[in-house]
């Protein structure tokens, strides 16, 4: 006889804000929840933000919060390093094979930190999305849990045992192999969340082709005291403050011929990004240009203060071109109000590139159904449920939301059976 | 305190408008990418993002004495670069080709050609029925009997018809325009100041028609410019070589038809090869990326067209009688004859009237100092 389906774990597919809200609830409910995330640590996204909006606070001290629930929470088990390779439907629920990527660095790791000065090579760090060089062996960030170090092995020279021979806890294995489990699950709730739209895909913007052309998740590492310049915002090309930042709303976003919608919170986040600008540099000029400005609920107050601020202007326009002629950034825009065209110049621009859906890019192998855009749609099969992000482009504080009524519906889903 | 000048859309402009191609507008969301991206728009008044919006609401009459609507040459940067589709490029079209109709004089003769779509075979046939039927008149429907090799045209249809058909059909064309001209000139002069003499502005506007320099700086329409410039040289090497046949036949007493090696009979055929390479590159653009080419409302057909029928039945009429075929000779002639009456009647009512029209609103502009950025 098969167990009975209340007693079956929840999945929960992708740790980051909204799969942990999830994991979470359901397992203060009573429930035993797998949480399984692909990257070496919780968080997903927002581990790389510098500031929330509208409170302007630090996201890890939340998720600081979040993994002492998980840490303390016998009901949940997490698995980092792993993905859903396979999952079939069953009478009861799910049967899903995960795939562990190989555990080089293991479990007994204390991120006693011997093995980086060791190691001899150096890679663009995905965490800092490619603005700073890290060792092959590091701890992928600062606040990374489950605390533990990295291992970049196609990084390593043939040959090389530098950090093998420097752990004194025996908790390398560079030959350690990657391996599949089957799991039966009473209900599934994917939360894979988004990716930043490519700045390669914007060149009439000169975005991927010139250094001081960032997008807004380059701001948030550039602002982040664990960022790559330390929480200095400098330009990339010559690591001087910038004296003009200039912020481009929609770029590649409600644009048919990029991302068709709205992501929801890149007017928030420029906002945002413009205090941080006028925080560290207070003589500098921000200009946010838009096509329109969304700051709904109390994230209006967020606008009506930026907007005040001295040195900070807000156009309405889209900037259609950017060019660097004789050295200088130039951005081709008309200011609607004023009915004129202008021809702007910037240090450093930040292109407001908007949320692609991972379902869009990668969905795991449940089905989920997808709208025109990549995200995912509801159905009407309580076994399996979308939330955060992977559902709908939306800010932190309504993941969190979505997430907990996803944990409802898998309780739902698994209790009624049985 | 002054007085809030009143808005007045038409509901009935945005009908025809949706009609003649330019339904896209709706779907308009007023980002001014297109503005920033035209490489014609003037920084102090750029286009066509308000336009878009005029469209939208239907002002007909801001859009009528708008010079921004002839300033661009629809090469369709914005329309490629639109986020949301709305093809700025057609609406400005759909506009102009609305504006010829409202400014045209008389105006039912411009309703007839603005329902192209619907009265296209009749614009077409008049003019040739009216040959056909003078011809027939005349006893002149078959070539005369005994036509030796080397035959002019002459012979079938004698230079005195084509006098007489063509020069008042031109001088009443050059009335029609000048009254509409006239039309559009004074709309502009409401629009903003002018400075400056008519004539010395004129100059170099017609330079630049002539090189298509702003058209140039386009750069989705490249090709087009091309073909456009192409067609253009080749309509001018026809005229001139029009005006020296009739310096050679009356002054020069030159023996026709004239041999191939002669000048004036060189610079004939390689203005007509002008021409079809022109029609060719803009007929094959059209046919190609929709998006950069712009979308086809009857209206634009229909010139095109025309202009194609005029140099094919040109060609066939030349080969025709160097192969000494007297009878499909005069049928070709015939069509030719038509085909070209057809050119010139519509001129001021088709899509033809750009060239009066965007060459007026470029002097315009020079005067109101709204030159390019």
């Amino acid at each position: 006889m098969s167990a009975a389906p209340q007693q079956l774990p929840l999945l929960v597919v992708g740790a980051g804000i909204s799969g942990i809200t999830t994991a979470l609830e359901a397992a203060e409910a009573g429930r035993k929840v797998v949480l399984v995330e692909r990257e070496p640590y919780v968080g997903g996204r927002i581990t790389r933000t510098h500031h929330y909006f509208p409170k302007m606070c630090p996201p890890s001290c939340g998720l600081e919060i979040n993994t002492r629930r998980l840490e303390r929470n016998t009901n949940v088990r997490v698995c980092v390093n792993a993905e859903v390779t396979a999952a079939r439907r069953t009478d009861t629920g799910w049967s899903v094979t995960l795939r562990h990527q190989p555990a080089y660095v293991n479990e007994l790791c204390t991120a006693c930190g011997a093995c980086s000065p060791v190691c001899p090579a150096e890679v663009a760090d995905p965490f800092n999305l490619g603005l700073a060089r890290v060792k092959a062996i590091r701890l992928a960030h600062g606040n990374a849990w489950p605390r533990r170090f990295t291992l970049d092995r196609a990084a390593c020279p043939a040959g090389c045992r530098a950090c093998v021979d420097a752990c004194t806890y025996q908790a390398i294995d560079l030959d350690a192999q990657a391996h599949e489990e089957t799991l039966e699950v009473g209900a599934v709730v994917v939360t894979t969340g988004w990716s930043p739209y490519p700045l390669e895909k914007l060149p009439e913007l000169r975005g991927g082709l010139d250094q001081d052309v960032i997008a807004n998740v380059h701001m948030e590492r550039l602002a982040s005291p664990g960022g790559p310049t330390a929480g200095k915002i400098l330009r990339p090309s010559d690591g001087t403050a910038p004296k003009r930042v200039a912020f481009v709303q929609c770029a590649g976003s409600r644009d048919v011929n990029h991302l068709p919608y709205c992501s929801a919170v890149c007017c928030l986040a420029s906002l945002k990004q413009a205090v941080y600008v006028k925080e560290q540099l207070p003589d500098a000029e921000v200009t946010i240009y838009y096509i329109d400005r969304r700051a709904p609920g109390r994230n209006e107050d967020v606008l009506t203060r930026v907007a005040a601020m001295e040195g900070v202007r807000l156009v309405k326009g889209k900037v259609g071109k950017i060019a660097r002629t004789n050295g200088v950034l130039k951005l081709k825009v008309e200011d609607v109000e004023r009915g004129v065209l202008s021809e702007a110049e910037a240090d450093l621009v930040v292109l407001a590139t908007g949320m692609v859906s991972n379902l869009k890019l990668q969905a795991p192998p449940f089905g989920v159904l997808l709208d025109e855009d990549g995200f995912g749609l509801p159905g009407h099969d309580l076994g399996l449920s979308v939330a955060g992000v992977a559902r709908r482009p939306e800010d932190v504080a309504a993941s969190v939301r979505d997430a907990t009524g996803a944990a409802a519906r898998a309780i739902a889903a698994t209790g009624r059976r049985g | 305190m002054a007085a809030i000048p009143a808005l007045l859309p038409s509901t009935a402009f945005r009908d025809q408008l949706r009609r003649r191609g330019g339904e896209s507008a709706a779907r308009c969301y007023q980002c001014a990418t297109c503005s920033s991206v035209c490489e014609l728009a003037p920084a102090a008044r750029p286009f066509p993002r308000r336009q878009m919006l005029l469209a939208q609401w239907g002002m007909a009459d801001q859009l009528a004495a708008d010079p921004a609507v002839w300033l661009c040459h629809q090469c369709n940067d914005c329309t490629v670069r639109c986020p949301r589709d709305a093809r700025p490029g057609d609406v400005l079209g759909a506009v102009r080709s609305l504006a010829i109709e409202k400014l045209a004089f008389p105006g039912f003769l411009g309703k007839l050609v603005g329902a192209a779509r619907l009265t296209w075979p009749l614009l077409l046939a008049l003019p040739v029925l009216f040959w056909v039927t003078l011809l027939g008149l005349t006893g002149r429907l078959t070539p005369p009997a005994g036509l030796e090799a080397g035959w002019a045209y002459d012979a079938l249809v004698p230079h005195s018809f084509i006098y007489a058909v063509y020069f008042p059909v031109a001088a009443w064309v050059i009335l029609a325009s000048w009254v509409a001209g006239r039309r559009f000139w004074t709309a502009l002069g409401a629009s903003g100041p002018r400075s400056g003499s008519f004539l010395g502005n004129l100059m170099p506007a017609l330079v630049e028609v002539a090189t298509h320099k702003r058209f140039g700086s386009c750069g989705a329409a490249r090709p087009r410019k091309l073909g456009h410039l192409t067609l253009l040289w080749g309509f001018v090497g026809a005229a001139v070589t029009s005006g020296l046949l009739i310096v050679g036949m009356y002054i020069q007493h030159l023996p026709m038809p004239l041999a191939l090696d002669h000048p004036y009979k060189i610079l004939g055929n390689v203005s007509a090869g002008l021409l079809i390479v022109g029609a060719a590159i803009l007929v094959g653009n059209r046919l190609g990326d929709r998006k950069a080419a712009g979308a086809s409302s009857a209206f634009d057909t229909f010139f095109l067209s025309v202009v194609v029928l005029v140099i094919a039945t040109g060609m066939v009429v030349e080969l025709a009688r160097l192969a000494h075929a007297p009878s499909f000779a005069l049928s070709s002639y015939i069509l030719h004859l038509g085909f070209v009456l057809c050119l010139f009647l519509t001129f001021p009512y088709s899509k033809f009237a750009h060239m009066l029209y965007r060459t007026l609103a470029m002097v315009h502009a020079r005067m109101a100092g709204l030159e390019k950025r």
